[in-house]
């Protein structure tokens, strides 16, 4: 689709970051107005929290480096630690706390400078263009038969289906800003989601990157001019995390686009999110209330999306993880981040995953309630309501940190049932799921290590079983999608042996090891526990369990 | 100023307008019966209550909800769901909702089922989120028998809500030299705490009706608090709703007063009055006598509650009080502090 905004010098995000020093000077007002982040008290001073500040920067460069970091960095901190010391003869209060104050502005000047991203028309042109001749390039190093077959962007967006009110999207665009929200299961999201939203025709979005993927120049370079912001995770400290939000919210006013992932990290055991981190969720309600305050019309709508893979890249790793209960994300700096090696893998993602789905649900208020096709928010009771009314407090509309907590934490419950709702079923999921249940019912007094663990020869599966549990299970999902609890992809509709077989084929495509795999006399096993666990776990929410 | 609005003319609703009035607001009491508004506008009386003069009765929603955005909605758990149906269309998010209702709101009916599932049962809180598009809700729940409100003796009251501007409005309202408004964020767990303190209550009625004295009483209310604690935790509530005013000190109010409805039921059923008897007389709900019901039929989430077992019994099934106090001794005892870990 043509993009709606046709001119990429009108977008949004070039026209912000076309000017990033007032856009820079905007997030640092915003930091500097509430202050909120500061926790002082008798014992705790402005100076001190400066002070553990640098404490935890230098801390952070010298046990938790990465090849990312900037070796002025360094400099920069020291160099605060230097003023620090010699700012010790200043006994004028006003005079002190105008050093503080200084010392802030430059710890924000340097954070925003290493923060903000860029938006350069031609390198957005360039991703566009050179996508058909990279990818034809990687193509080479393939079988000559896919060659023929993916030899084009086209090609690759046939292999990737977009569902959705798309239309309303576009119109969407045009009334307000668009926050979309994903599912998150792989690195390789991004690229999945950047290549849907320019296929609808959206102009550019802004999204925090961490900043380990920014290793390798000219990725970081490419990335960076495509509007991706840089976030650093080490740092935890709220002066960190408020300029970070205050940078968000800033974009929203500005008018641009953005994308979130709220549930923060991947999800490693392949389950839909279950939890949402509020942080960057948050900015939204402070934007549209900003927006309200000032005027301007302009309203800030929020797309959860789901991603429906076949084959998740990471899944072994992933799984491996959530196993172990480290429950952390590791940061380890990613070797293979090279703009080739990005490239090679996302086309392996979207070439093993012939059908995969990128679902956009309805477009939400930050309220999360749905909107009609003006941009007109209707309650959850069917009604049209004025959102300004929801920030109002005797008739005027008040910042209120608290309230808008809250409101966040609704919005956040209302994109985790859009996420459950707006599930594509691929027959994937669904043979991973039938073929592990059918496997932990027969050990249902095991726990899930326990079944995870069990030999190869209790693992297997006769055809007869599996079709019977297959229909059975495909009846239930039937279902619910009825009541619009779930999405069934097309694949569901296929007699029952050819849809076990597609799913079969399907579910985890290109891993070294098979997730599953039919022999000629019907039956059905698995040479890897842990990956159908992962791949069963996307639809183990939807209490499908009692209908084994 | 706008004005503040008080949905429901019993006699908590009543107390409350007037707590609101000599706190200076211009009040508007939504009487469901025109007659009764007119009346109470013209002889500044009702329910044996002198009505303040800056409470104005209306039995006209629509207007209410334009000139008031904070509503206090009054009215037994029965009839909340058809006053939200008539008021909701006139709502806007921009209103605040405290309501003073102390019941629950069941979706099934609960003379047909067997067992009820936490979905089918509502604390008047969830019931506003459901049916309007009100998100700031809160509840007023407390020691706050209505005949003492009425006469001004000191009181305490608290306002939970999530939202901390629910709290600050309601009590901006209706803090007063006579009447203390405390603040919590734990609305599921004093709600819970407001709701079960009836049936206590009528427990608490039943002993004295038969004559026993304070440890009787003392043991009674102690053991039913932990008994509270169990189901508000079973159903999402933390224990701390329960330490306060809408729990042991609503407790010893209603547990201790004969101007207590539910402690009436308690008191006259060990005299051998009936239930519908009293009810007709007394002629308001008994919140208790429904909430033992439904206690019954949620058993299958495994909360320990051997108190409203009993009261099940001796109220529906006609057990003999003195039978009901024996299979209550008769349970195996645990820890004194079983309900905090």
């Amino acid at each position: 689709m043509p993009h709606v905004i046709e001119n990429m010098e009108d977008w949004p995000i070039y026209r912000s970051y076309n000017n990033n020093e007032e856009f820079l000077e905007k997030v640092k007002d915003k930091v500097l107005q509430h202050l909120s982040w500061l926790n002082l008290g008798e014992e705790n001073t402005f100076r001190k929290e400066l002070k553990n500040i640098v404490y935890q920067e230098k801390i952070r460069l010298s046990k938790t480096p990465w090849k990312s970091d900037d070796p002025k960095e360094k400099i920069f901190w020291n160099e605060i630690k230097r003023q620090f010391k010699s700012v010790k003869d200043i006994d004028n209060k006003g005079d002190a706390e105008e050093f503080d104050l200084e010392i802030l502005n430059k710890i924000l000047d340097f954070y925003g400078k290493e923060m903000v991203a860029n938006f350069k028309p031609s390198t957005f042109r360039f991703a566009q263009k050179a996508l058909p001749y990279i990818y034809s390039r990687l193509i080479n190093s393939f079988p000559q038969a896919l060659y023929k077959i993916f030899s084009s962007t086209d090609m690759l967006y046939d292999r990737m289906k977009i569902s959705g009110d798309l239309d309303h999207l576009r119109k969407l665009e045009n009334m307000g800003t668009l926050i979309v929200v994903p599912t998150h299961y792989s690195n390789l999201d991004s690229p999945t989601i950047g290549l849907s939203l320019n296929n609808i025709g959206l102009s550019g979005f802004t999204y925090g990157a961490g900043i380990n993927l920014f290793t390798i120049k000219s990725l970081s370079n490419f990335m960076h001019n495509i509007g991706a912001y840089k976030v650093d995770r080490r740092r935890k400290h709220k002066l960190y995390l408020e300029t970070l939000k205050s940078y968000s919210t800033v974009a929203l006013t500005e008018g641009v686009n953005s994308l979130f992932y709220p549930g923060g990290s991947r999800s490693q055991s392949g389950m839909l999110e279950e939890k949402l981190k509020l942080g960057l969720l948050g900015t939204a309600l402070d934007a549209q209330r900003i927006n309200l305050q000032d005027g301007n019309k302009k309203k800030i709508f929020i797309i959860p999306v789901t991603l429906n893979y076949h084959y998740v890249l990471e899944a072994k790793k992933l799984i491996e993880n959530h196993l172990k209960n480290e429950g952390k994300e590791d940061y380890l700096e990613d070797e293979n981040a090279t703009p080739f090696g990005l490239i090679k893998r996302t086309y392996k993602v979207i070439t093993s995953n012939p059908g995969m789905t990128v679902s956009f649900a309805p477009a939400l208020d930050v309220f999360g309630n749905k909107v009609d096709e003006e941009g007109e928010s209707i309650s959850k009771i069917g009604n049209k309501v004025d959102i300004a009314d929801y920030f109002k407090l005797n008739g005027s509309i008040i910042r209120d940190v608290q309230r808008d907590q809250q409101y966040t934490q609704i919005l956040g419950e209302r994109i985790l049932k859009e996420f459950k709702e707006n599930t594509v079923v691929l027959s994937s999921n669904l043979v991973a799921y039938v073929a592990f249940q059918i496997i932990r019912k027969r050990f249902n007094q095991f726990t899930v290590f326990e079944t995870l663990s069990l030999p190869k020869d209790e693992t297997i599966v006769s055809g007869i079983e599996f079709k019977i549990v297959l229909d059975r299970i495909r009846d239930r999902l039937k279902v619910l999608e009825e009541d619009k609890k779930i999405i069934l992809s097309s694949d569901l509709n296929l007699p029952t042996e050819e849809l076990m077989n597609v799913g079969i084929k399907k579910v985890g495509s290109s891993h070294p090891t098979y997730v599953l795999r039919k022999n000629k006399n019907g039956v059905i096993s698995t040479r890897s526990m842990k990956l159908l666990y992962y791949y069963h776990n996307k639809l183990s929410s939807y209490g499908l369990d009692e209908y084994i | 100023m706008s004005k503040v609005g008080v949905i429901g003319t019993g006699n908590f609703g009543l107390a409350l307008a007037n707590l609101l009035a000599i706190n200076k607001k211009q009040v508007l009491i939504f009487a469901r019966r025109e007659e009764i508004a007119e009346k109470l506008n013209k002889t500044r009386e009702h329910k044996g209550q002198i009505i303040n003069e800056r409470v104005t009765a209306s039995n006209d929603l629509e207007f209410i909800a334009k000139e008031c955005k904070l509503l206090f909605p009054i009215v037994p758990s029965n009839n909340f769901e058809s006053l939200l149906n008539q008021l909701s269309p006139f709502l806007t998010p921009e209103h605040i909702l405290i309501h003073g209702t102390k019941g629950l709101h069941i979706t099934a009916d609960i003379n047909e089922v067997k067992h009820l599932d936490k979905s089918q049962v509502l604390t008047m809180s969830e019931l506003i989120l459901k049916n309007t598009c009100v998100e700031r809700v809160g509840c007023i729940a407390g020691p706050n028998l209505a005949k003492e409100l009425a006469a001004e003796e000191i009181a305490g009251t608290v306002i939970a809500s999530r939202y901390n501007d629910v709290i600050k409005e309601g009590k901006k309202a209706l803090n007063s030299p006579v009447f203390n408004v405390y603040g919590s964020n734990e609305i599921k767990g004093v709600e819970i705490a407001s709701i079960l303190k009836n049936y206590i209550a009528i427990a608490s009625g039943m002993l004295e009706g038969m004559g026993y004295g304070d440890n009787s009483k003392a043991l009674l209310i102690t053991r039913g608090m932990a008994e509270m604690v169990f189901f508000g935790k079973a159903f999402g509530a933390s224990e701390k709703a329960f330490m306060g005013l809408a729990g042991i000190g609503d407790l010893m109010a209603t547990c201790n007063s004969k101007l207590s409805r539910n402690f009436r039921v308690g008191y006259n059923l060990a005299k051998g009055i009936k239930v519908d008897e009293t009810l007709n007389e007394i002629k308001e709900v008994a919140e208790g006598i429904k909430t033992i019901k439904v206690v019954k039929l949620l058993k299958s989430y495994g909360f320990n509650s051997p108190l409203a077992d009993a009261l099940y019994k001796i109220v529906y099934e006609d057990w003999d009080i003195t039978k009901g106090l024996e299979y209550l001794m008769s349970l195996p005892v645990s820890d004194d502090i079983d309900f905090i870990k």
